[in-house]
């Protein structure tokens, strides 16, 4: 064996050096880096939860378009995918450059050691209940005293009881008799579990009141989907048989159609089952399906990506110290929810808002018209203008025609 | 005369000089383009982040080189971690004091080491069999622990944890257990055996190593250090959730291979592969996104680095991955 060495071995190093340096400037210019921070107002960290998907998308386009015209630069972070405390620490610091100015978190895992690592930036939620803050044992409740923390907006209802009270209307409405509970892991969700309990309970009240055949069973134990799909065996089960639908307290489209869809086919289901649940995806046979005739969806309850824009305003007057005069302590608001119970209102939401193609032309709330919310644009703007606007029709269903 | 002198000093440091390509180049390279592009790698913030970063990964890689260089793989190791940590929050709450959730820590670690260890010889199946099943237990185990306390993460209460953030201090522990382990692997018979067994485990056995014996050993110093790891995982943000440690042993793989530790174990396997690969990543981390990179792109650009220099320490003219 030799042990005889060239300098072309030696320089081995330099060479992946060379190639790595060339790499990392292609690349640059390839990706695209953002826009020069010398003129800007600093830079604007976005802590996700997703990393590909329409909410992914939309999120882009739209902070493109706000921050553009606020005069920041912006960067997505990729959070923790479980939210773990470490890691969505970890994605901050290594992301951090001293231009930035403020975090939008999507996630709430960390918030407080975010908060205690980088005590002067403004930090803001979107799409989160923020339970850590907000639970009084909660590992971020310091949070709610801190005036650099802005709040948040739920996906969706903050509260569980809200969840379990719609869609219980919805059973009752739509006139299901038989129906099952599906939901991600109360310890992720602690709202999903409120809203379950509500839903029976909602349930148990109706039936009191109605004769014995017009009475709705839900079935005894609700199936806990840790964050993977349904179990084709679910169906075989004696209590699933004949279900007359399924209400998916998760990412239903994602976690509940396929499996559903398969055991319709295979005839291990009811062949008229149906789907109420929440989220959204782009697919065009997902798409197809909600709210059609035969669909198996037959109610998708979408927390407008569109909220986002609450969490841009408070971050942009705290950020030029011009907060809201009626503006005491954070809180976290409901989510504006998009409610898709017939087929006119998902080709609606298809054709003219920006849920599924990110196209911001079709915001229910234009740049141009958002602007009277920001103290910088509108000395009289208000935060309780903010929460109305949040709670009023503007980014439901009705907001997009 | 200089030329051949060169020649024999760069043959006899080969393989170190190679394996320190990526460190070099990724000092070199932050060093001068960070400041141009407005902050610099080397200032204060972002030497205590770098720390940070790395601190977990070369803890939890300088035990795994007595796991490698055995030719092993251990894929319980990411949740080893998420279990110690879960267990020195929730025990710490309990008792006001981490040293019985250490303690408690030191027991399994010893625990699983022998089954992870032991097992494979004595049963004789491939070694990387019963990681697999202890890393589904501890899986289970970490689910059953948040879903009966409902919820996702647990937070130390009363201990103040800031000790485990010191920058100083995550250096002077690392610094530590490099020394004994470098001790161990070099001048010990638990490292050279362990070198044996993974060059060639016949020979060695006729040579009158016994395997599970030094297997365990190894094991069990490995263990240790994962411990030592989750102090400062847990420490980090003082909490532990059902995901800490996830995909911690890929970690270690990608830190041992850009450290030019060879993936079949053997002699040529060191200790300084574990803390270059562990700061070469964290260079990385913390670099990409001051020079602009986005961090969408970060990933990418990780990962072509790291094919370049897996391509550039291999030492095999037919092969690709260093064996």
């Amino acid at each position: 064996m030799t042990t005889t060495i060239s300098r072309r071995d030696f320089l081995k190093g330099s060479v992946a050096g060379a190639a790595a340096i060339a790499l990392t400037g292609v690349t640059g210019g390839v990706f695209g880096l953002k826009a020069d921070a010398s003129e800007s107002n600093g830079k604007i960290l976005f802590l996700a939860n997703t990393s590909s998907g329409p909410i992914y998308d939309f999120n882009i386009a739209y902070m493109d378009a706000w921050m553009s015209e606020l005069g920041y630069t912006w960067e997505m972070v990729y959070g923790d995918s479980s939210n773990d405390p470490a890691g969505n620490l970890s994605a901050v610091k290594n992301a951090m450059t001293s231009d930035v100015v403020g975090i939008i978190l999507c996630q709430d895992g960390g918030v407080a050691n975010i908060m205690e690592e980088y005590p002067d930036l403004y930090v803001v939620g979107a799409a989160t209940d923020m339970a850590s803050v907000y639970d009084e044992d909660g590992a971020s409740a310091a949070c709610v005293d801190n005036d650099h923390f802005l709040g948040t907006y739920a996906s969706g209802y903050a509260s569980g009881v809200d969840t379990g009270k719609m869609y219980a209307e919805e059973i009752i409405e739509k006139g299901y008799k038989k129906v099952a509970i599906c939901m991600f892991p109360s310890f992720a969700y602690p709202q999903y579990a409120i809203a379950d309990e509500t839903l029976r309970s909602e349930i148990a009240s109706y039936n009191e009141t109605v004769s014995e055949e017009e009475q709705i069973e839900i079935t005894e134990e609700t199936t806990v989907l840790m964050f993977t799909n349904l179990d084709d065996n679910f169906f075989n089960e004696p209590e699933n048989q004949d279900l007359d639908a399924i209400i998916g307290l998760c990412g239903g489209q994602a976690f509940l159609y396929a499996p559903m869809l398969t055991a319709i086919a295979n005839g291990t289901a009811n062949p008229n089952m149906k789907l109420l649940t929440s989220g959204f995806e782009n697919d065009a046979d997902m798409m197809a399906d909600v709210c059609s005739e035969d669909g198996i969806v037959q109610g998708l309850y979408v927390p407008n990506f569109e909220c986002l824009f609450s969490s841009i305003v408070m971050l942009d007057n705290a950020l030029q110290g011009t907060p809201f005069a009626d503006y005491e302590q954070s809180e976290v608001l409901d989510g504006t929810l998009i409610k898709i119970t017939d087929r006119e209102i998902m080709e609606n939401i298809i054709n003219e808002s920006p849920i599924a193609s990110a196209d911001i032309t079709k915001l229910a709330l234009s740049v141009e018209d958002g602007k009277q919310y920001f103290v910088r644009y509108n000395e009289d703007a208000t935060y309780s203008a903010l929460k109305e606007l949040m709670a009023s029709d503007t980014f439901t269903e009705k907001g997009y025609n | 005369m200089k030329d051949q002198k060169m020649t024999g000093w760069l043959s006899q440091h080969r393989s170190i000089l190679i394996s320190y390509g990526g460190l070099i180049f990724c000092i070199v390279f932050f060093t001068i383009v960070t400041p141009i592009r407005g902050e610099s790698i080397w200032s204060a913030s972002k030497v205590s982040t770098l720390i940070s970063d790395m601190i977990v990964t070369a803890l939890m890689s300088v035990g795994a080189v007595f796991i490698y260089a055995l030719g092993n793989l251990d894929i319980s190791i990411g949740k080893q971690i998420g279990l110690y940590a879960v267990i020195m929050v929730v025990v710490g709450n309990m008792t006001g004091s981490l040293i019985p959730p250490i303690l408690l820590c030191i027991v399994l670690s010893v625990l699983i080491a022998v089954v992870n260890g032991g097992s494979g010889p004595v049963f004789n199946i491939i070694p990387i069999i019963p990681s697999v099943v202890i890393s589904q237990v501890l899986g289970g185990t970490i689910t059953i622990i948040f879903a009966k306390m409902g919820t996702r993460s647990v937070t130390l209460k009363t201990i103040d944890y800031r000790i485990f953030k010191s920058p100083v201090v995550m250096v002077v522990v690392l610094a530590v257990e490099v020394a004994i382990a470098v001790l161990l692997f070099n001048y010990t018979k638990i490292g050279k055996y362990a070198k044996a067994l993974g060059q060639n485990k016949t020979a060695a056995v006729q040579s009158g190593v016994n395997v599970i014996k030094y297997r365990i050993i190894s094991y069990i110093f490995a263990g240790l250090c994962f411990v030592v790891a989750a102090l400062f995982q847990m420490g980090y943000t003082g909490s532990a959730s059902d995901s800490t440690g996830t995909g911690f042993e890929m970690n270690i793989m990608i830190a041992l291979i850009l450290g030019g530790m060879p993936i079949s174990g053997g002699v040529r396997s060191k200790v300084s592969a574990a803390v270059i690969g562990a700061l070469t990543f964290s260079l990385l981390d913390v670099g990409l996104p001051l020079i602009g990179i986005a961090t969408r792109t970060t990933f990418i650009v990780k990962a072509i680095i790291f094919l370049i220099v897996v391509l550039m320490t291999s030492r095999k003219k037919e092969g690709t991955l260093p064996k």
